[in-house]
């Protein structure tokens, strides 16, 4: 059933600099998660997409990138799924 | 203490979208923290309905998977996600829509205040 999506994740994961990638619902709950990052992770990464969405809420949902020391973490909601890819600082 | 961990408990209750109440009890349903918004269900704070946890999560633990940990309860208009943290059960009560994610992730934040609770439940006769 989740073939595409681990496909899809499989992809994600192959690009280089990438360390970590998480799907979750618009309920907040961990479609897929695969490298270094946390499952509970998903229902914050949902909330923080969702609160970005309100700064402008007639255009297309905004990608939200945290940055700290070594890595980046984007955020990104396409319709009811939100996707998180973390990213190692080059 | 109870008091800080009531003002801390209405600190969480503003900052997930959607959350209605959040309640710390024994696992009889008698409440000990209590934060609530005037959104929350009354019948769904009442004893009688948060006592019932406690029979679902014994029998839920017979199914070979383990002690149960946490039940979620969809419906119509509200969420209920009860945590079991015996001899204390969690409750929280959020609108249908609200991130179930994000209350789960409520547990890690609320758990370092439940152990002097639990002794406090403990002890008594």
């Amino acid at each position: 059933m989740e073939k595409d999506l681990d496909k899809v994740i499989e992809e994600i994961m192959a690009t280089p600099n990438v360390s970590g990638c998480l799907v979750a619902d618009y309920q907040g709950l961990c479609l897929a998660a695969t490298g270094d990052v946390h499952v509970d992770s998903a229902g914050i990464i949902v909330a923080i997409s969702e609160q970005a969405c309100k700064l402008e809420p007639n255009l297309k949902p905004p990608t939200v990138c945290l940055e700290t020391d070594k890595r980046q973490c984007l955020i990104q909601r396409h319709g009811t799924i939100t996707g998180a890819i973390y990213k190692l600082k080059a | 203490m109870v008091d800080d961990l009531r003002k801390y408990l209405n600190h969480l209750l503003e900052k997930v979208n959607g959350l209605h109440c959040i309640l710390i009890t024994d696992r009889d349903g008698v409440p000990l923290v209590r934060a609530v918004t005037e959104r929350a269900p009354q019948l769904a704070l009442r004893p009688n309905f948060i006592s019932t946890f406690g029979m679902a999560t014994d029998q839920a633990g017979k199914l070979g998977l383990g002690r149960n940990k946490t039940i979620i309860s969809m419906y119509p208009s509200y969420q209920v996600i009860q945590m079991n943290k015996l001899p204390l059960v969690i409750t929280f009560i959020g609108s249908d829509n609200c991130n179930t994610g994000h209350i789960l992730s409520l547990e890690s934040q609320i758990e370092p205040f439940l152990k002097d609770l639990a002794a406090v439940v403990v002890d008594a006769p």
